[in-house]
């Protein structure tokens, strides 16, 4: 990759608004990363919970530091989703290489793997939950199972170390070289990480996140149902009704699904793209499943 | 016909890709060797006790319960995906997750688990019991 082409107009084009929604994806990538490193110095893997409540009320402006990167987060899986619907709507993903294109649609279940991972992080009752269905999950992978999981969990059960590696390394590194090659660019623009700082810093003050109860603590509410994070109460709701490898399963058939998208035409785009859509739907009913259930 | 450069491009990313799977298999053999143990957990004799004559106890990952003579350790990790049970306003346990529920000795009664939650193996050393999972 030569030094120009890391600067240039990303494909679609200056004015292009799917260019501009990936552009901001790349701002909100950057602000999570950014404000993950100011972190860094406050979190210990080893007292989660503890670290993140020091933090949260004995440091100055720690409650905002911890809300950036978590609403730059989730700034970056809302304008990726974005920026892929307006690709999709304007047909323009032949724009990318084959190859380029698969490794874009890898950023989904990337984005989602850095996102829990920070959730887990997180220590709390809820997070506590996670790292057990995340661990189950991992092991009824065929013929790797046992091996994913301790890769991506560590060897000591409960111990969250690797996952604070993943999160703040592996994960964010593959995103940001996914990213800087769809993009074509090494860093994003100033005017993209200036608004994603912005709109970050805006409901970080506006909104600010709480922490849960210590691990162990009983869920309140009639049906006593701990909610995991918002972008995946459609996967908790789906794992009442649906056997433990559809978790990975249905995120896989929708890479696939997006990613035969660039090679089809007429009707096998159309009939890729209603399956994809069809998907989403199934996404939204299971999330109201565990929303009806929780109340 | 290839050329001196094409050759030694196709050498390097050769002998890249034979390293990388080489790498892989060494993680591979590792991660398989690096199986937890089974677990052990260590309960006094009087917080034993103490637990049976509330009507049972949350010990660790364990809920332990009566007869003195003979008391049982019942797994809280939910048998559906792990997750920590807690005893339920109506009795017995619930999952927080999914929603499992099962009854006070572990029979699962409803809910995305198929099994009901295991049962620890104790065993008397001394003035402790051991539970093993």
């Amino acid at each position: 990759m030569g030094g120009s082409a890391l600067t240039e107009a990303p494909p679609g084009g200056a004015r292009s608004p799917s260019g501009d929604l990936g552009r901001l994806a790349f701002g909100f990538l950057a602000v999570s990363a950014l404000s993950g490193l100011a972190l860094v110095p406050f979190f210990s893997p080893a007292h989660a919970l503890e670290s993140l409540e020091r933090l949260h009320d004995g440091m100055p402006w720690g409650f905002f530091l911890r809300a950036l990167h978590a609403y730059s987060s989730f700034g970056l899986l809302v304008t990726t989703v974005a920026h892929l619907v307006q690709v999709l709507a304007r047909r323009t993903e032949r724009q990318l290489s084959a190859g380029a294109w698969w490794r874009s649609v890898l950023l989904f279940p990337l984005t989602f793997l850095a996102l829990l991972s920070g959730f887990v992080l997180r220590g709390d009752a809820a997070a506590a939950e996670a790292l057990p269905v995340w661990s189950r999950i991992a092991e009824t992978v065929p013929f790797l199972g046992p091996e994913l999981q301790r890769l991506l969990l560590g060897v000591i059960p409960g111990d969250v170390g690797a996952i604070s590696l993943h999160h703040a390394g592996t994960f964010t590194f593959l995103l940001w070289l996914i990213t800087a090659e769809h993009g074509r660019r090494l860093v994003p623009d100033a005017r993209s990480l200036v608004l994603a700082g912005l709109v970050s810093a805006a409901l970080a003050g506006a909104v600010p996140l709480t922490l849960g109860p210590p691990p162990g603590a009983s869920p309140s509410g009639a049906a006593q149902i701990l909610l995991g994070p918002w972008y995946l109460l459609g996967l908790q709701g789906a794992l009442v009704d649906l056997p433990v490898p559809s978790a990975w399963l249905a995120p896989l058939l929708l890479v696939l699904l997006l990613g035969f998208v660039r090679g089809a035409d007429g009707r096998a785009r159309r009939l890729l793209l209603v399956l994809a859509g069809a998907w989403v739907a199934a996404w939204v009913g299971f999330t109201a499943r565990i929303l009806l259930l929780a109340r | 016909m290839s050329s001196r450069r094409d050759f030694l491009g196709e050498l390097w990313r050769g002998t890249g890709g034979a390293l990388l799977a080489a790498s892989a298999l060494i993680l591979h053999r590792a991660l398989r060797a690096a199986a937890p143990a089974p677990r052990e957990t260590t309960l006094s004799a009087e917080a034993v006790s103490r637990a049976i004559a509330e009507g049972g106890a949350e010990w660790g990952d364990l809920f332990v319960t009566g007869p003195p003579s003979a008391p049982a350790a019942l797994s809280l990790a939910c048998t559906h995906l792990g997750c920590r049970v807690r005893p339920a306003s109506s009795g017995g346990f619930a999952c927080p997750c999914h929603g499992s529920r099962f009854t006070a000795d572990g029979s699962r009664t409803a809910g995305p688990a198929r099994a009901s939650l295991s049962r620890a193996l104790l065993e008397r050393r001394g003035a402790s019991w051991v539970a093993r999972l």
